[in-house]
């Protein structure tokens, strides 16, 4: 039987391991479905999803971070590190393990959100240290480092709402990255900033998550961040019915 | 340790929203408060009668009415009941009487002698008793008439027609006390029974040698037309009653106004706990709709907690621990309502009052199941609420942010 988590390369194992997943949305009578027949992610991929939006990018990100439940999955496995067992994600969500997916999401995987998603009672130091603190990670120079590399240092002791829409996104980005996970997904974290300001972000983002070997998949609907920083870029093909009550995005990689 | 984390996350939110923690405060206060206030006056009112009419001897009296025959064999068995707390013979009222001299006044006081001892209801508790052959306790009108107080010397006369012939006899007796003014409003003193009924036994012709009065002798066991009969309790009147009618003794009772405090009790509970049910209903639905309604406002921040790792059981907590502080300072806030309500009422009926009658009181205990009520109900509903919260995918939430 092959493994399939060394498929692509003995080196770098295969992160994400999808086959045959798909994900159902029903709203106000119109339905949505996603659709993924093979998608493999090698660890310290790169991944884009560029789109229009409600073209399903969200979708598939809350999906790879487990905060979101396949409606079917013929597969589903997830393997952080090369040292680690592959987890049967399907099984966990059948199992209703969510508790088991969030100690998976919380050890290993840094989520970026499009508005931030920041505590407003917090500073953004605490902030940033929310992923450590849950962890239990000792109280170092870790967010310090960071908040300076995102250059944000001299915000650490403020609250997010005194902080603008840009350098709330890079505190996000600090928090995403804070507890050294080995995945981080990140939901259009530029959708809200100035392009001058989201190329600096995404910029910003990437670097770091190149010198930390991270495996990134982030969403976006702009097409230079990906020829600009080498991402490596998921097909995906969107049809919608005539009448436009149901759309199929199916996605492959 | 994530508990612990939860519990500071949620305070550290409630402290930051404290304009709406505030509001949800004040909203649960402004339903207890008065509840409480309500519940205030009913147990004031209502109580402070109970309180007056159980702290009144008077109301826990039996009185026989016209005279019977009743042996020392009946006062030792009803002596054994648990509902009887005082009880003495009395003799002839004819010769229950004593004429009284002191050194000091001028007069002579014709004063009736109530037979007393160990438990008299009608005698301070831990005052002076009435004892042996000499003690007695006066009334506070036949001490103000002898010019006496407490350890002097009086004189006791009692005549008797004896042998065709007119006698009296003196005796030395001594004030071993006086009476509250409630006890006896008449002339009067408290005596020992043995003393009472020596007297009636000199005026019965009859020999006392213990007092060396020389007479007949009793050839028949005593017998008394009477008692002094009290019962433990308000609530032991009917019963003791309803068992000495049976016996054939008519007596006489404050069973009428016992019966209206008691009645006035049961309606006016009737009335407080409908208005009671229908304010905790309301109370509950409100408590419980608000803090529901906190939760799912909530609910995006909840889902940022769940994606950083929190558990669903670290979830519930962290409304929970908002519910218990909506919940511990309201009820804070409603007893303070309480109070200065309790005292405005209570000063303004201040005068009608007797010194220490409190129309608007609560128990502590009283406070303590407010308390339990309300943190009990604000725990379950957030409980509830966190529970559903936690149960949702945490991407729905994640959207809204």
């Amino acid at each position: 039987m092959q493994n399939v988590f060394q498929s692509r390369s003995k080196a770098k194992p295969t992160v994400y391991h999808l086959r045959d997943v798909v994900r159902d949305r029903a709203s106000e009578g119109v339905t949505f479905r996603l659709r993924v027949p093979s998608l493999q992610i090698t660890q310290g991929e790169k991944i884009a999803l560029i789109g229009e939006s409600g073209c399903g990018k969200s979708t598939l990100l809350d999906m790879l971070a487990f905060i979101s439940q396949p409606t079917e999955a013929a597969a589903y496995r997830f393997r952080p590190e090369l040292e680690d067992d592959a987890v049967d994600v399907a099984r966990l969500w059948k199992k209703r393990d969510r508790n088991r997916l969030g100690d998976l999401r919380k050890r290993h995987i840094g989520y970026v959100m499009q508005t931030g998603g920041l505590l407003p009672y917090l500073s953004v130091r605490e902030n940033m240290s929310l992923s450590r603190s849950v962890l239990g990670l000792g109280h170092d120079d870790t967010v310090g480092v960071l908040a300076r590399e995102l250059g944000i240092a001299r915000h650490l002791d403020k609250r997010p709402d005194t902080l603008s829409v840009g350098e709330r996104q890079r505190v996000a980005i600090g928090r995403a990255l804070s507890h050294g996970p080995s995945i981080v997904i990140a939901d259009e974290p530029t959708a809200s900033v100035d392009p001058f300001a989201a190329e600096k972000i995404m910029s910003l983002f990437i670097g770091l998550a190149e010198e930390r070997n991270i495996t990134v998949v982030v969403a976006s609907h702009a097409w230079r961040h990906i020829k600009r920083l080498d991402l490596r870029r998921l097909a995906h093909h969107t049809q919608r019915s005539k009448d436009g009550r149901t759309t199929e995005t199916v996605v492959n990689g | 340790m994530r508990l612990l984390k939860t519990l500071k996350l949620a305070t550290r939110d409630y402290g930051h929203e404290w304009q709406m923690s505030g509001c949800f405060v004040l909203a649960l206060a402004a339903v207890l408060g008065p509840m409480l206030v309500l519940f205030g006056l009913k147990f004031g009112i209502v109580g402070g009668m109970l309180d007056q009419l159980i702290e009144n001897p008077a109301n826990r009296e039996i009185r026989p009415i016209g005279s019977g025959r009743f042996d020392q064999g009946w006062f030792d068995a009803m002596r054994r009941r648990s509902d009887v707390a005082f009880l003495v013979p009395r003799t002839r009222s004819i010769a229950a009487t004593i004429e009284l001299s002191s050194a000091g006044a001028g007069r002579i006081v014709r004063a009736e002698l109530i037979p007393s001892g160990h438990g008299d209801p009608l005698l301070p508790t831990d005052g002076p008793i009435p004892q042996g052959m000499q003690g007695i306790v006066l009334s506070p009108l036949a001490a103000e008439k002898l010019g006496v107080s407490e350890g002097d010397a009086l004189r006791g006369s009692v005549t008797r027609q004896f042998g065709g012939r007119r006698q009296r006899v003196l005796l030395p007796l001594q004030v071993a006390g006086i009476a509250p003014p409630a006890a006896f409003g008449r002339d009067g003193a408290f005596a020992d029974v043995a003393l009472v009924e020596a007297l009636e036994d000199y005026r019965d012709g009859r020999a006392v040698p213990a007092m060396g009065w020389t007479g007949d002798t009793r050839d028949e066991d005593r017998s008394y037309p009477g008692f002094r009969l009290y019962a433990t309790s308000i609530y032991d009147v009917g019963n003791l009653s309803s068992d000495l009618i049976g016996q054939g003794i008519d007596i006489r009772t404050k069973a009428g106004d016992i019966q209206l405090v008691m009645r006035m009790d049961r309606n006016l509970s009737a009335i407080y706990w409908a208005i009671a049910i229908i304010g905790l209903v309301g109370f509950s639905l409100s408590l419980g709709a608000s803090l529901w309604a906190n939760v799912d406002r909530k609910r995006k921040e909840l889902s940022v907690l769940r994606l950083v790792g929190f558990r669903t059981g670290d979830i519930v907590w962290f409304p929970v621990t908002q519910a218990f502080y909506t919940a511990l300072f309201g009820w804070l806030l409603a007893a303070g309502i309480f109070f200065a309500a309790a005292y405005g009422i209570n000063q303004m009926l201040a005068e009608q009052l007797a010194t220490d009658q409190e129309v608007c009181v609560l128990l502590p205990q009283h406070f303590a199941m407010a308390l339990v009520l309300t943190v009990g109900a604000a725990v379950l509903a957030a409980a509830l609420a966190g529970w559903r919260s936690a149960r949702i995918e945490p991407s729905d939430g994640l959207r809204e942010i």
